[in-house]
This record gives C-alpha cells, sequence and structure tokens, in this order.
C-alpha cells in the first residue's frame, strides 16, 4: 500500500476519521494505531506480521530487562540479546543468501566448487529501518540516555506507525514515544505543513518516476548509450533516488503532521553540498545521524588517531545497509575514502583558502567537486554489478569503447533531467522555509493563503495527470 | 465529551476536510483538463463500446448469426455486407457482423468476448458461425509492453462488475486503482495521460522512419482522392443514416456493384497512391518497432487470453474457427524460427481448444497488391476478395449453395 495510491488515500481517511473523529480516549487510539498499522503493512505481505511484533515485544520486555538491572553485566547481556535479534533477523532475511554466494564465489578463486545452499526468502519490507529504530531503543535505555517506558502497546504503536514504517525517517524512541503517549492533536499551521509535505511528496515521487526511463536507457540498456545519454542517466538517477526517497519521506513526515505527530526532516538540499561531509549531513539524515550515534562513536569516533578506520567501518556499513550485493559495499567504501580524504585536506595548510571560505567561486568549485563525486558513487549504487559500475565508469569519462551517437531526444531529456532535479530542491527549499509564498513581497500578502492552497490542489492534480506503470518505491527494498 | 476531546474532534474535521476538498479540487482539475483534450473512455474504445451496445440488436437479428471477431485486419479486410450479400444469393439467410477492432490486444478481447457471452447467453441465442481472427502481430512481447499504460482503464471499461469485485478481492490496490480510472477519472489512466503528453512533447523515442524521400506531389493527389472518395460515398448513398455502431466497416460502400466505375477507379488510384515504397518502409518498420511482427517473441498472457477467449465464444457458437488472415508476404516475412514458433502457438491453440485453425496468410484469392499497409488488407481491393473467398470457404456449413470453383485453403 504505496502512499501515492488511491487505496492509500482511502485507507487514511478510514484512519483519519476514526481516530480523530470516532475514538475519543486515548488508550483505544493507541490500539487503533497498531491494528491500522500492521493491516498497512500486511498488506505487502501479512506473514512478516509477526516478526514485526515480535521485534518490538521483544525489544521492549529486554529494555524493560536493562532497565531493571543495576549488574553491568546482566545489562549488557539484555543488550547483546537485542542486539542478537535485530541484527539476527536482518542478517537472516537480508544478508544470509550474500554471504554465502560470496563465500561460494571466494572458495571458487582458489578452485574449489562450493555450491552452498542458498534462502531466497522475500526481504520483509522496512526490514532494515524498523530494526535500527527498535535498537536505538534498547541502546539508549542500556547507555542511560533514556528511562525504559512503560506501555507494551504505545511502543509497538511506536515501532509500527504506519507513516514511518516500511521507509523511514529511522525515528529515535526518544522521538517518537513521548508522542505516542501524549497523542498529540495538530495545530493549523502543522496541517498546513503535513498538507504541504504530501504535496511535494508525491511530486517528487511522480518526478522521480519519469526520470526512472532515461536511467533504464543508460543502466540496463543492452545496445552501446551514447556519452551524453550516459551522463543523462546518471544525473536522472541522482534526481530518481533522491525524488523517490525523499518524496517518500516528505509524504511520511506530513502523513504524521496531520495526525499530529512531529518527524524530523531526513533531507537537507542534499545536492547542495560542498563537501561530502556535508553531503552525509543532508541526505538521508535519519541514517547518518543512527550510523554516527550507535556506531561510529563507541569505535572510537575520531579519537586517537582512529577516524580513517571508523569512518571506513561506518561507511562499509552504511552502504551494506542499503543492500546485500558488492556494488553497495564499494559504494558504502568509496564514500567512506572521500569523507576520509575530506578531512584530512581540511588540514592541509595550502588549502587554508577552501576551508569556510564563504567566497561564491570557492563555494561553487566545492559544490561541483562533490556533485561530481556523489554522481560517481551512484554509478556504483544503481549498477547491476561492479563490472557493469566500472564499465559505466569508463564510458562516462571516454575510457572505453567508441559511444554511438545520442539520440534526437537526448538533448529535451537532458534538459528535463536538470530541471527536474533543481526543482526538487527548489520545493524542498520552500518547505524548509515555511512555503514559498513566505517570500512573497509584502503587497502579495493577502493571497498568501489562496495560493498556498491553489499551489497544492495544483501540484497534486499534476500527480494525478502524470503516471508510470511499475515504479515501486526503490527504497523498500533496503 | 470534555472540552479538549471537542477541539481536538474539530481540528481532525478540519484535516478531514481539508483531505478530501483538496483531492475533489485536483481530481475536478484532472477532469476538466481530461475533457478539454477530449480524452475518456469512449475515446479510446469508442467502437468497442458502441458494439457493445448493439449487442441487443444483433441478438433480435432473424437470420442465422455470423461474426468475425479480431483486430483491425478484421475490421479492414472482412466486409460483413458482401458476406451476407453473396450468401444471400446462394440461399442462405444470414447475417454477418464485423467485431474487428484496433489496437484490441487479446487480453482485451478476452474481455468483450465475455461481455458477448453474457448477453447471448441471456438471450439463449446462439450464433451460426464464429471466426475469430489469431493475429500473432497483437500476441507479442513488444505489443503487450506497448499496452501496458492501458491495461486497467481498459478492464475498468471491459470487466463485468463481478469481475471488477473479483478483482478488488484477489488484489486491492489494482482494484481501488482501476475503480478509481473507471468512476472517478472518465477511464483515463495517469500512464495514459502520461503516454500522451510524452509524446506530444517529443518525450518518447521517435517513430523509426526510411530515408527514402516524400513525395509532396503524392500526397497532395491522395488526399485529393481521399476527399472525392468521401463526396462520392456521400452521392451514392444520400440516405445514408450512421448507425450508433460504426456502420461504416460493416463493409458499407464496398460492394462493387453498388459503386460507380468513376467511384471503384478512384479507389483503385487512391491505393496506387498510397502503397508506395515510402509508405510501406516506414509502415513495415513501425510495425516491427510497435509489434515485433518479424520476430514474433509471443507473450504468454496474451497466448493464454486468447485461448480463453475462443472458449467464451465456443460457449455460445455452434461453430467456431480460428482464422489467420492474409498476410502480405512481400513485407512480412518470416524466418524458419519465426514460423516455427508461430507453428508452435497455432498447434497449442488447437490442443487447448480443440478448433479447426485455418491458415489463410497464403491464399490465391488475395495477392500483395491488395493490401494498404504491410499488414491490413485495402478496403475494397481486398476486403472484398477476401470476404469473397471466406463465402466459398464456409458456404456450405452455412446452408448456402456451393460455388463451382470451391477454393483451397
Amino acid at each position: 500500500m504505496i502512499f501515492n495510491t488511491p487505496i492509500f488515500y482511502l485507507f487514511f481517511l478510514v484512519f483519519l476519521s476514526v481516530y480523530g473523529l470516532v475514538l475519543g480516549r486515548r488508550r483505544p487510539k493507541v490500539y487503533f494505531i497498531i491494528v491500522s498499522s500492521l493491516v498497512f503493512y500486511g498488506a505487502w505481505n501479512y506473514r512478516f506480521i509477526p516478526l514485526l511484533v515480535g521485534s518490538a515485544v521483544a525489544d521492549y520486555f529486554i529494555a524493560q530487562a536493562i532497565g531493571r538491572s543495576t549488574d553491568p553485566g546482566s545489562r549488557k547481556r539484555w543488550l547483546t540479546l537485542s542486539i542478537g535479534i535485530n541484527l539476527g533477523i536482518l542478517g537472516l532475511f537480508k544478508y544470509a543468501d550474500f554471504v554465502l554466494e560470496s563465500v561460494g564465489d571466494f572458495l571458487g578463486l582458489f578452485g574449489v566448487a562450493a555450491d552452498l545452499p542458498t534462502l531466497a526468502w522475500v526481504l520483509p519490507v522496512g526490514i532494515s529501518f524498523y530494526t535500527f529504530q527498535s535498537l536505538s531503543y534498547t541502546i539508549d535505555v542500556y547507555r542511560g540516555d533514556m528511562e525504559p517506558r512503560k506501555g507494551l502497546a504505545e511502543f509497538t504503536a511506536a515501532l509500527s506507525f504506519f507513516p514511518q514504517l516500511v521507509a523511514g525517517p529511522i525515528l529515535r524512541a526518544r522521538q517518537i514515544l513521548p508522542q505516542m503517549h501524549d497523542l498529540p492533536v495538530p495545530t493549523w499551521a502543522n496541517v498546513k505543513r503535513g498538507a504541504l509535505l504530501v504535496t511535494t511528496g508525491v511530486l517528487k515521487k511522480t518526478a522521480a518516476d519519469l526520470l526512472a526511463i532515461p536511467v533504464a536507457k543508460a543502466f540496463d540498456s543492452t545496445e552501446p548509450v551514447s556519452l551524453l545519454e550516459t551522463w543523462t542517466g546518471v544525473l536522472a538517477f541522482a534526481g530518481q533516488i533522491y525524488g523517490d526517497f525523499a518524496g517518500y519521506t516528505d509524504m511520511a513526515i506530513g502523513l504524521a503532521l496531520l495526525l499530529g505527530f512531529q518527524i524530523p526532516l531526513n533531507f537537507n538540499l542534499p545536492y547542495l553540498a560542498v563537501s561530502p561531509i556535508d553531503f552525509w549531513r543532508r541526505w538521508h539524515i535519519s541514517l547518518s545521524t543512527w550510523l554516527r550515534d550507535y556506531l561510529y562513536i563507541p569505535l572510537g569516533g575520531s579519537r586517537n588517531g582512529g577516524r580513517f578506520r571508523n569512518v571506513m567501518i561506518t561507511m562499509l556499513l552504511g552502504g551494506l545497509w542499503h543492500g546485500a550485493a558488492w556494488t553497495f559495499v564499494v559504494w558504502g567504501a568509496f564514500h567512506g575514502l572521500i569523507i576520509s580524504i575530506s578531512h584530512s585536506l581540511t588540514k592541509v595548510k595550502g588549502l587554508a583558502l577552501f576551508h569556510e571560505n564563504p567566497r561564491w567561486w570557492i563555494q561553487t568549485a566545492k559544490w561541483a567537486v562533490t556533485f561530481y563525486l556523489v554522481l560517481l558513487g551512484w554509478v556504483l549504487f544503481r549498477a547491476q554489478s561492479l563490472s557493469d559500475g566500472w564499465a559505466m565508469l569508463g564510458d562516462m569519462h571516454g575510457l572505453g569503447a567508441a559511444l554511438p551517437e545520442p539520440s534526437g531526444i537526448a538533448g529535451r531529456v537532458l534538459i528535463f533531467t536538470l530541471v527536474t532535479v533543481a526543482a526538487m530542491h527548489l520545493m524542498d527549499r520552500a518547505v524548509l522555509r515555511g512555503g514559498w509564498t513566505a517570500e512573497l513581497p509584502s503587497w502579495l500578502r493577502w493571497s498568501r493563503p489562496v495560493l498556498f492552497w491553489l499551489f497544492l490542489i495544483i501540484g497534486q492534480a499534476l500527480c494525478l495527470i502524470i503516471g508510470e506503470p511499475s515504479n515501486e518505491f526503490i527504497y523498500f527494498q533496503f | 465529551m470534555n472540552s479538549s476531546t471537542s477541539s481536538s474532534r474539530s481540528i481532525f474535521a478540519r484535516v478531514l476536510l481539508v483531505t478530501v476538498l483538496g483531492m475533489g479540487a485536483a481530481l475536478g482539475l484532472v477532469r476538466a483538463y481530461a475533457a478539454a483534450l477530449g480524452a475518456s473512455g469512449e475515446a479510446f474504445l469508442g467502437r468497442v463500446l458502441q458494439a457493445r451496445a448493439a449487442l441487443p440488436q444483433i441478438i433480435a437479428e432473424e437470420d442465422d448469426l455470423v461474426i468475425f471477431y479480431g483486430s483491425s485486419m478484421v475490421q479492414a479486410g472482412f466486409s460483413a455486407r458482401v458476406f451476407d450479400r453473396e450468401l444471400t444469393e446462394r440461399g442462405a439467410e444470414v447475417k454477418a457482423f464485423n467485431f474487428g477492432f484496433g489496437g484490441l490486444n487479446p487480453l482485451f478481447q478476452d474481455y468483450f468476448a465475455r461481455r458477448i457471452r453474457e448477453t447471448f447467453e441471456a438471450e439463449d441465442r446462439e450464433i451460426k458461425l464464429t471466426l475469430i481472427e489469431f493475429n500473432p502481430f497483437q500476441t507479442t512481447k513488444t505489443r503487450y509492453e506497448g499496452a501496458v499504460s492501458s491495461i486497467d482503464a481498459y478492464v475498468g471499461m471491459l470487466a463485468s462488475r463481478q469481475e471488477l469485485r473479483d478483482i478488488l478481492f484477489e488484489d486491492p490496490t489494482r482494484g481501488v486503482r482501476i475503480l478509481n480510472i473507471h468512476h472517478l477519472r472518465d477511464d483515463v489512466s495517469a500512464e495514459m495521460a502520461t503516454f500522451y503528453f510524452g509524446d506530444e512533447m517529443g518525450f518518447l523515442p521517435p517513430v523509426p522512419e526510411s530515408d527514402l524521400p516524400e513525395d509532396e506531389a503524392n500526397q497532395e493527389r491522395l488526399e485529393a482522392l481521399g476527399e472525392r472518395m468521401g463526396e462520392k460515398f456521400d452521392e451514392e448513398y444520400p440516405d445514408y443514416e450512421p448507425a450508433a455502431w460504426n456502420w461504416g466497416w460493416q463493409g458499407a460502400g464496398t460492394i462493387p456493384s453498388e459503386r460507380s466505375e468513376e467511384t471503384l477507379q478512384i479507389f483503385e488510384d487512391y491505393y496506387a497512391a498510397l502503397t508506395t515504397d515510402k509508405h510501406m518502409t516506414d509502415d513495415k518498420l513501425w510495425r516491427q518497432y510497435s509489434a515485433d511482427v518479424s520476430n514474433l517473441d509471443f507473450e504468454e498472457e496474451l497466448v493464454a487470453a486468447f485461448i480463453r477467449l475462443v472458449g467464451e465464444f465456443q460457449q455460445i457458437s455452434e461453430h467456431v474457427e480460428v482464422v489467420l488472415l492474409p498476410r502480405n508476404t512481400e513485407w512480412i516475412v518470416y524466418t524458419p524460427e519465426v514460423q516455427a514458433r508461430l507453428d508452435g502457438v497455432v498447434q497449442r491453440i488447437r490442443d487447448e481448444t480443440g478448433v479447426t485453425v485455418r491458415d489463410f496468410q497464403v491464399i490465391d484469392a488475395v495477392s500483395n497488391d491488395m493490401f494498404s499497409d504491410t499488414t491490413h488488407l485495402g478496403r475494397y481491393i481486398g476486403d472484398v476478395p477476401f470476404t469473397r473467398f471466406l463465402v466459398d470457404h464456409y458456404a456450405e456449413s452455412l446452408g448456402a449453395r456451393v460455388a463451382d470453383d470451391e477454393p483451397t485453403s
């Protein structure tokens, strides 16, 4: 049940009516959130509902046990159990086949034909998101960053809360649990912001679906593709993955706001980043901060000269989080490397001019280099295999075989791609500033409400007109 | 109810109002825009919907019924009026109908066949002879991919309420989507609109075209001849009243004895001017691009749908045969591998339905100069000879006198 489908619209109307108008007391509302969220989740595959509920129940009681225990050893054992359960589930469903296949391939290098069995299990949708979310709760309780909260129903409702269940953002327990206890009522300002986010989200998703076409031409074509169309495809993928993922999380945050819940933004104009470090402060913020707080810092962070090692471990695992394939591992390693290089460059005295210098041409140069590096990373991320990725990187830089001439529509597609990616960022900017009507000149302020709602209606209408079959959300597979 | 609950409900009521009114307004804009462009289910499937509406009239016919069901190749290649007239002259009272529909692949034909079957069953009426065209070009993977964007919209128009309910229970997401397209979007899906805009704005890959030069003078002559054909029709059929269901393609105007010598000459001149090398080469490139006509990589779902639709007609017909229509062998040439693929599918149809499959692809009665393009027979020059061939072939089974020169197939 995808957000931008008629069935979800019906689901949301029913949910809103019952939750907001029929149910008055807190407890029934919490139970209703659980039931509705499980219906939402079960629409993909009801067989995985026990996994989700089991994860919630296990971590709830483990957190209680950690909270009760004063013995450090016992607390550690409980935490280890929680990590074992969550990563065990993740490993079994997501990584088991990858590991078995990789071991087989590795043994093959030494002439050992190891035909290891694979599980070929279906990946439960959203598993990477909710296991990380659940894990953050037990870790926070273990660290003493938060007290274990009473109320299994509230915890289950928080973990399964349908707006953020299948593709995040990855919420921290301390962000969502108090809200699930209070069940806040939305303010009118939040309703407007929520409606704006839902509209920008669905617009981004619609744009992403259209960009899938040049992406497929560049990445999936069996015929050689021209240089222009190869670059367009890579640019389009940058737009597609951004529109797809940021669009989904915008919708998730917007829907939550319409229900009264506050979820932090997950993106902040990522393609305007001026360094790889900056990029990760703007891209998938809930994952990068999760990895920072629960992996990078516990590893030692930048202390004792361990920064390079810790960045690399963090980014490798961050890459692996996205999918069980070597392309993701290499993509993570690539980002780890460019982040580490960026850190190193800040210490080079000769480059002091470039650090924190606000001059526009320096910022533009830094942006251009960063965007180029991010694009290279996306090639590895999207490629069907590492060899395909290398080949495409070669083609992009004229290092491969001779490429054909571009087709007649290549120029138009490139312009469409650039305009679309720019438009996505303009929409983000509008959201970050509280709506573009806030920037209207004073003599036009009277028209703000009309223009605001008109934008939303026209935006939704555009998305109803434009459609491209069979484009699921990319991040659902993660 | 305390004041906080009351205030909470009032806020949620506003949220609900915003959600409903906002989406309603957006949907209203979409419908208004589609209406302004003239896009609607009627525009896409008009001929099919008109044919469906005409079923009660067809059932009410007293004569034996003959239906030729298929694609645009049937639409262009079969003259129901010639068929009726020739058989009447041979002593058989039959009424034939051309159920050929352009752009309707077997998936959609299957749904329409169910509606025909239901209507006939409800009236306890039987078809004397049903000929079903197996069109290999409509059954390819390429053809299927080209139709993906319209599947749900067409299903919304052609499926029965029970079928829509079944889809809703089996796949609620798709079911709600189809109902939404059918009831709220005037049968125009977002994918269809995108395809339309993509084409208009030049974002779709260009249609393949040959390098052969366009003959402007010939083009002008063609247009002038087309206009003359229209004028002659008006002159020779002054009382013509277009029936609800595309009466023109039931074969009107294709009976030579009804037309003047001058009109017949115009027809010949028109097709001579039409079938230039450029026209035929471009058409072949287009058919290959849109339907994979030379390679015939069959789509299983479409083949299965074709077998199902034969079953539908078997339930309401005294006799059913599957027919392969004449092929323009100058332009559509099969390699042994392609021919083997086609033979395999035909054999499967034969095995799974038990019907006779007649291969009329290469027959003496039809020659390559009777085609208006690489796949369709020309009106008058092609449909009449082929229809006469069918009359000869089926006369005996329809109770008519058999001509001396019985054709062979």
